[in-house]
């Protein structure tokens, strides 16, 4: 049998772009995108903060997941004009003058390998010690389900969130709390 | 982590790419842009079997922002790549034979106008009979794949005399495992950014296991000198395998010398799921034979595996099941045949485990049946047929002597009781729909591509003008933690510190040949190399010191910052620093020291690909059938693993609890189903790999670091022991919760309710 497929070339029409406004690390940025840009598109293509990467691009994976408006997205599926107006926090944003506890506890346990999945753990982890200071084990699994890690097998990673709470609790304690944005 | 050897200082610190990966700063090669970058499309093919009529771009190269447009014409060298040989084409031109061929290539000023271009190609096909099981593949008359038929590779062992080991058997096992088509699944799907040179040179940014087989494989496509071609291949995110063989190397570096600007490529995970690699489905029929005393007599094995529409490294994973089919036991007939045959499913090659897991789930599946029928301990069904540490090898080659396989059955019968009289305190086993059960396996793993291979090993070490010990591989950064363990080796060796280092990989306009990142050979030929290279090094830097400073060498050492005085107080400080002891680095006086070898290969091999030295693991898992639902977890794993001394603990026990967790998968829910040649689950809504909820929470890993007397061979990789017998354990342990036996994966809730009801689910009510 034969297979054809009909193709039918048609003008392109002229590129529609649109102006947005909104803070990203603390910064205040003004773009102008495609209408169809998605949040990961402008942050990884117009500023070039490649630290939030993509890789199923449907929301399964989390390796996308940033902060916006201090909640947790997937900014594979978060257009880029419901971004207008808001407050995004990247991976690039969460070190101010030293490491977040949270990024030195993934280092010191090794709560990653190839890291391409790190940026979005990392900002859920943020994202769930936001919530809960001292999470259950049922709360940390809930908090990380959207993340996927192929190289790891969440060890680590469990171990790093783990280590972040002492690291964290023990900083509260002598009154350390610079963490807390 | 359990570990018999205390840990020094400096094995506990964090890995050289840490910071660069927990901020978000490292830039991995799909992250790379380029001034003038255009982005590149590949057009894969609709059928998976068809003729082509015609492929017409004209449409597509009129499209605004086109800037170039590739087909089968535009390849000037040979039309082909493979790892084995070079039987996938480049660009299809008149026959595709998967839905991942390629038919074309795009490179334009967005990726949306290149993926609107691929729209515009006009293909016309003729649909030939998919051949979408081996079953087909084999029927006479089956049309043809490839011009020499439909078995790519047959392979087999035997010893002894089957039949009459069967003839004396007290019990007979038979049984066929079937086992699926698994994907690497690695976070970053295959990409990089081609860059065309001055002098009509290029630069290859794009993961992969082996920059130096890329650039040959490049050179053939291209016509292109392999010195004209540098290949950059770190850091990547994830590969297991999948990024060994060539994937957008060769459409990038087509497009970007016909546009002659940089273009990149990052597939979509659809576009990687339909193009890319992924473990072998196998149909595994064996029968096994005991005596009373249980002692096995006889094993007979056929494997079936279905190895898509090319070769890759098909012919060699089929050696690797058919050497691993007895594994740690001694039995002294046996018949192997293995056959791996072409079909339009997919491509199937290189993934952790090589053949070993397929293979590994039959064997144990078999040890646990037979066990179960004489009525013995399954562990101690093991223990009598294991292997002792001289005995020869699975295929009767003469291997590394190793007590590696008892060691890690006494650990794991140590951990099993524990477990037995945990279980007992705690007393909640009647929880009225939840059965639960333990269950263990352990297997042989070899390491290196094997006997009659090319698998050349190497390093280089110098001395910087700017005052650093410089160390040089070919090897790549897939998420491993390879640089950690150069790191590690080298400070150990040179009681310096990290700061005194500098370390290049991925790069093989840098580097030396060192061979594959495959086969759990990097971290072992790192260590060999600097065995090999330290002397000679660390004299030369002494005589250098000597030099510089008139003090005599046999008073001097390396040490932490540079070069220290033996017989001095501990003054803190370094008698020459590394800085200074450059500085004496004239212009006709370097330090540099080159090493080239082989991966240690049995002396008597007589079968290709046979190896020399092993890596053992013993898996014990605990799992919670839910009765109603029919969903299987694994509610506990623990490891213990033998292959030498531990390098880098924490990449160590990251390899192990990763492994376990991606067989895990395998075992529980990895399915990448193919339908009349067509992918159905081409993302992670519909191809589910294990998240944090899926996995015991807490994993243990017990290393047994121990070698035999006199084994000169260092550490052994242990990037793929952890993934090889998980599934048997989760099988077994399935068994002794439910009496269900598992001989099918992944195992379906449907499955289990199918089972539990049919066969005992009175039990239940």
């Amino acid at each position: 049998m034969d297979v054809k497929k009909v193709i039918m070339a048609t003008p392109s029409p002229q590129p529609v772009k649109i102006e947005l406004e909104l803070e990203v690390n603390g910064f205040h940025r003004q773009l102008t995108v495609a209408p169809a840009a998605r949040l990961v598109d402008l942050l990884r293509e117009d500023l070039e903060l490649t630290g939030t990467k993509f890789s199923c691009e449907v929301g399964r994976c989390g390796t996308c997941a940033v902060h916006m408006d201090n909640k947790l997205v997937n900014s594979c599926l978060v257009m880029a004009y419901q971004a207008n107006g808001t407050s995004i926090c990247t991976i690039e944003g969460l070190a101010e003058r030293s490491l977040d506890p949270i990024q030195s506890a993934f280092l010191e346990e090794g709560g990653f390998q190839c890291g391409y999945c790190t940026p979005g753990m990392i900002m859920a982890v943020k994202a769930l010690l936001n919530y809960h200071a001292n999470p259950t084990e049922e709360q940390i699994k809930e908090g990380l389900s959207g993340n996927l890690c192929r190289c790891t097998g969440y060890g680590g990673i469990i171990r790093a969130v783990q280590r972040a709470i002492k690291n964290l609790n023990e900083n509260e304690i002598e009154g350390a709390v610079g963490w807390k944005k | 982590m359990l570990m018999n050897t205390s840990l020094k200082e400096w094995k506990g610190k964090i890995r050289p790419d840490g910071p660069g990966k927990v901020t978000g700063g490292i830039k991995y090669l799909t992250d790379l842009t380029f001034p003038n970058m255009l982005y590149g499309k590949i057009l894969r093919s609709s059928e998976p079997h068809a003729e082509i009529v015609s492929i017409s771009t004209d449409l597509a190269r009129k499209l605004p922002g086109v800037r170039a447009v590739v087909t089968y014409k535009d390849v000037p060298g040979l039309n082909g790549y493979g790892i084995i040989f070079p039987d996938q084409p480049v660009l299809c031109k008149d026959k595709v034979r998967y839905v991942g061929d390629a038919l074309a290539a795009v490179a334009a000023d967005t990726e949306e106008i290149a993926e609107k271009a691929l729209g515009l190609i006009e293909v016309n096909y003729r649909r030939l009979p998919v051949i979408d099981s081996t079953e087909k593949a084999l029927e006479p008359g089956a049309p043809l794949l490839h011009p020499d038929g439909n078995i790519l590779h047959r392979a087999g062992y035997s010893i002894g005399n089957v039949e009459d080991g069967f003839q004396k058997s007290f019990v007979i096992i038979e049984e066929t495992y079937d086992v699926p088509r698994q994907m690497h699944a690695y976070m970053e799907t295959e990409g990089g950014v081609i860059v065309p040179e001055p002098g009509g040179k290029i630069t290859v940014y794009a993961g992969t296991q082996h920059g130096f087989k890329d650039r040959f494989q490049l050179s053939r496509i291209l016509n292109i000198p392999e010195k004209d071609i540098r290949i950059v291949s770190s850091p990547m995110g994830g590969s297991f395998g999948g990024k060994d063989e060539l994937n957008i190397q060769p459409y990038g570096a087509l497009l970007a010398l016909a546009a002659n600007c940089p273009v990149k490529i990052h597939q979509s995970r659809q576009e990687s799921v339909k193009a890319g690699l992924k473990r072998h489905p196998m149909k595994i029929t064996v029968k096994t034979g005991a005596d009373k005393n249980g002692k096995i007599l006889a094993h007979k094995v056929k494997i079936i595996a279905d190895t898509g529409a090319y070769a890759t490294l098909g012919p060699a994973i089929l050696d690797f099941a058919v050497e691993h089919v007895s594994g740690p036991y001694k039995i002294p007939n046996m018949e192997t045949e293995g056959l791996s045959v072409f079909t339009n499913n997919g491509v199937a090659g290189e993934f952790r485990g090589f053949g070993g897991n397929q293979i590994t789930f039959a064997l144990e599946g078999q040890m646990d049946r037979l066990a179960e029928k004489l009525q013995i301990d399954y562990l101690e069904f093991r223990r009598l047929n294991l292997r002792e540490a001289e005995d020869p090898g699975p295929l009767g080659q003469r291997i590394a002597p190793t007590n590696g396989a008892t060691h890690v059955l006494e650990a794991i019968q140590k951990s099993f009781f524990k477990r037995a009289d945990l279980r007992n305190e705690k007393g909640d086993l009647n929880e009225r729909w939840k059965a639960r059960g333990t269950g263990a396996a352990i297997t042989m793993h070899g390491g290196g591509l094997g006997a009659g291979r090319m698998d050349p090993a190497g390093g280089r070490l110098s001395f910087t003008k700017d005052g650093k010990i410089a160390a040089a591989f070919g090897f790549e950064e897939c998420g491993q933690g390879l640089l950690s363990v150069i790191e590690t080796i080298l400070l150990e060796e040179f009681n310096c510190l990290d700061k005194d280092i500098s370390i290049v990989i991925g790069d093989t306009d840098l580097v030396p040949v060192s061979g594959s990142s495959t086969a759990s050979r990097a971290t072992s030929m790192v260590w060999h190399s600097l065995q090999k290279m330290k002397d000679s090094f660390r004299s030369q830097m002494i005589d250098l010191a000597e030099l510089a400073t008139g003090t005599p060498a046999n008073r001097m050492e390396m040490g932490p910052g540079g070069i220290w005085l033996k017989d001095a107080q501990q003054s803190g400080e370094a008698y020459l620093s590394f800085a200074d002891l450059a500085s004496a680095l004239v212009q006709d006086r370097s330090i540099s020291v080159q090493t080239s070898f082989d991966f240690p290969v049995s002396p008597d091999a007589t079968v290709a690909g046979s190896h020399f030295l092993y890596a053992f693991a013993a898996v014990i898992v605990e799992v919670e059938v839910d009765i109603l639902t029919g969903r299987v977890k694994v509610t506990g794993m623990e490891q213990a693993v033998s292959a030498g001394p531990v390098v880098s603990p924490m990449g160590y026990r990251g390899q192990i609890e990763g492994g376990g967790a991606m067989a895990l998968g395998y075992t529980l829910m990895e399915h990448s189903i193919i339908e009349k040649g067509i992918y159905l689950n081409d993302n992670f809504d519909t191809y589910l790999i294990p998240t944090i909820f899926d996995v015991p929470f807490e994993m243990i890993t017990e290393a047994v670091e121990e070698l035999y007397e006199g084994d000169e061979f260092g550490p052994r990789g242990v990037g793929e022991i952890g993934t090889v017998a998980v599934a048997p354990a989760i099988a077994q342990a399935i068994y002794n919760a439910t009496g269900c036996w598992i001989n099918k994966l992944p195992v379906s809730p449907e499955l289990i309710l199918e089972k539990v009801s049919f066969m005992e689910g009175d039990k239940w009510m």
